[in-house]
């Protein structure tokens, strides 16, 4: 069974009085343990979709099933209930919050389950120290370089052991050298612990370390294709 | 919860200039309200214990009917003194002294020796007192006398005002005409033994008679209109009122001190109406910053809301997140306010405050104080003002679509 299951989803956009479509029939299946890239041009609809997939939007119409529950038409509550449970969002701009140090931007979803605060900082510090974050536990978000974000971010996307982690251009705002330490740390986790990882980018060092690639044009998949067919028709061939 | 408490509280001191604003209106409106309140206690605790102790005693007895007619006096609602039924209320535990008194309607005039320069005889209203026992009923009455003057039973006093219209001065002699019970009108030689001093406006036609010399005059000899009764403790009252009413029965009635004097009552709750309209005033004016505060709030941090979606925070939670903040940014202002404000009030309470009020010529020194249900009240009531007024804000940040919110929409 497919871990995401989407089949015919569609979403518009009022603006103004002009609706316009951003997803027209969407049909994809994410299986478990994916490294997998939605990749296309902007306004092409992949923010759109992984919003979609991460329960932070609706869609219009279609079918939606994640671990095999169908999950369209649930309310606002079960949905951030899902979105707690089930999936980790890493974002561009690293979303933590501002007032809360290292550990507890990592344990705060967490906390909003009620989970034992004492047995939880025991796993909170061990993800931390996976990610790399063990020396600046008690540091604020605004202490801590962009590479030192993202790392929390992750951190706080895998303490709920979710079934999938949604990154949205996860190294839009990192330098080169940070981005690949990035990218190092979600291949090892994706490898050493199995969780699935959907990205949206644009960055061709993504792409090349993704094992799937799904093209989104105009609000619709191009063709399924596998991940070095794709590379190579984004990025060309690999240099020997 | 504990996690969202967390966040809220820091969020408070997250724009420490802003929060200080916000804090600053709070503590100096809850001031404002906690000091004119204080105030407020101090005057009337002045005011009831003049009354008290300088015109009415702890509570009244009089014949059946006799208030209800108060206007004008009723000489033949009066009573005789040695009527066995009174005997029992000096004993009543927690009274401490009883003082007969006749209030009448009368005119004094004060003749010169030429009947040309003896101004006309002026109207006014009289209490007739006891010179010995009023003394232990209303101790405060002594004060109420100008400079010099006696009160004896030859010698009347008379107001301020009434002495200058009758180019009158201390040892001339008065005389008292006033109808007496059966409506024949009698006359009564006295003497001018000074002024009486007015407390509240409008106490200008006021005279103090010898109770001796009164009865002769309204021809009442051993009977009263009035027992002023004095009490060990004021928050008695109600309850020596009680057992007053059934040691008596119905020939009598008795009327607790602030339902004999109606006007200071009336008085005292204007002044409590008007205080309670400032201090809503006050209050609104806090919250209506409390209310921006927050709206700028939710404003600036809406992507943050929006994370706080993504990772699983209920509306209701961040209904809740910013209600908390509110309410930290409430308690901030509050406490800091009480503590001024009572510390203010405690100051002026213990130094005392001299005020003399328009129209009276007697001071009266205020010991302003504060009473702890009325510091809860205005807490209490801050608070509440504060979750309600950030309700808006609140309300706004928990219906952002998490799409929305993080996209800073």
């Amino acid at each position: 069974m497919s871990l995401i299951k989407l089949q015919g989803i569609t979403k518009a956009y009022q603006l103004g009085k002009t609706q316009v479509p951003a997803l027209k029939g969407i049909d994809l299946a994410v299986e478990r343990g994916e490294f997998a890239v939605v990749m296309g041009p902007s306004g092409s609809g992949k923010t759109t979709l992984l919003n979609i997939i991460g329960l932070l939007d609706r869609a219009d119409a279609g079918s939606y099933l994640l671990d095999g529950e169908e999950l369209a038409g649930r309310d606002f509550n079960e949905m951030a209930g899902l979105r707690n449970k089930k999936i980790g969002f890493i974002f561009q701009s690293f979303n933590l919050i501002p007032v809360l140090n290292v550990i507890e931007n990592i344990e705060f979803p967490c906390l909003l389950r009620r989970e034992d605060k004492k047995l939880l900082r025991a796993r909170v510090e061990r993800v931390a120290e996976h990610v790399g974050l063990s020396h600046v536990l008690a540091h604020k978000p605004d202490e801590l370089s962009g590479g030192q974000r993202q790392r929390v971010a992750i951190a706080r996307a895998l303490v709920t052991e979710p079934e999938i982690v949604l990154a949205d251009e996860p190294t839009a705002n990192l330098d080169s050298a940070t981005s690949e330490q990035i990218l190092d740390l979600m291949q090892r986790l994706n490898a050493d612990s199995g969780v699935t990882f959907l990205f949206s980018t644009h960055d061709p060092r993504v792409m090349r370390r993704a094992k799937r690639v799904v093209q989104i044009a105009d609000g619709r998949l191009v063709d399924g294709q596998d991940a070095a067919a794709a590379n190579v028709a984004v990025l060309g061939a690999p240099p020997h | 919860m504990p996690a969202l408490l967390a966040i809220a509280t820091r969020n408070v001191f997250r724009n420490r200039r802003r929060t200080f604003i916000t804090a600053a209106a709070l503590v100096v409106g809850i001031f404002a309200v906690v000091s004119i309140r204080g105030v407020l206690n101090g005057l009337q605790g002045a005011i009831i214990a003049s009354t008290v102790k300088g015109m009415t005693g702890g509570f009244q007895v009089h014949r059946a009917g006799y208030l209800a007619n108060v206007l004008s006096p009723p000489l033949t609602l009066d009573f005789a003194l040695d009527d066995p039924s009174l005997a029992g209320l000096a004993k009543l535990p927690g009274v401490t002294a009883v003082a007969p008194r006749i209030m009448f309607g009368g005119s004094l005039s004060v003749p010169k020796e030429k009947e040309e320069d003896t101004p006309e005889p002026l109207f006014f209203m009289a209490t007739a007192v006891d010179p010995t026992l009023e003394p232990q009923v209303c101790p405060d009455r002594a004060g109420l006398m100008s400079a010099g003057s006696r009160f004896d039973e030859a010698h009347l006093l008379v107001g301020e005002a009434m002495l200058g219209t009758l180019d009158a001065k201390l040892g001339d002699e008065a005389v008292l005409l006033a109808p007496d019970r059966d409506g024949a009108l009698n006359g009564e030689l006295s003497h001018v033994g000074g002024a009486l001093k007015s407390v509240m406006p409008g106490e200008l036609k006021v005279a103090q008679v010898p109770l001796a010399a009164a009865q002769r005059l309204l021809r009442m000899e051993g009977r009263a209109t009035e027992l002023a009764v004095a009490v060990k403790d004021l928050a008695q009252v109600p309850s020596l009122v009680a057992q007053a009413r059934a040691l008596l029965g119905p020939t009598y009635e008795v009327h607790a001190w602030d339902d004999v004097a109606t006007d200071r009552r009336t008085f005292m709750q204007r002044q409590n109406a008007i205080s309670a309209l400032v201090s809503v005033v006050f209050l609104l004016l806090m919250l209506l910053g409390v209310a921006n505060t927050m709206l700028m709030s939710v404003l600036e941090r809406t992507r943050e809301v929006g994370t706080m979606m993504a990772v699983g925070v209920t509306r209701a939670q961040v209904l809740l997140l910013f209600l908390l903040e509110a309410l930290s940014l409430g308690v901030v202002g509050v406490a800091g306010g009480l503590a001024l404000g009572t510390t203010f009030v405690a100051a002026l309470g213990a130094k005392g405050l001299t005020v003399t009020p328009p129209s009276a010529t007697v001071a009266l020194t205020l010991y302003p104080s504060s009473s702890p249900a009325f510091l809860v009240v205005v807490a209490a009531l801050a608070l509440l003002g504060c979750a309600v007024f950030s309700l808006y804000p609140a309300l706004r940040a928990s219906r952002l679509r998490p799409v929305e919110a993080l996209a800073g929409r």
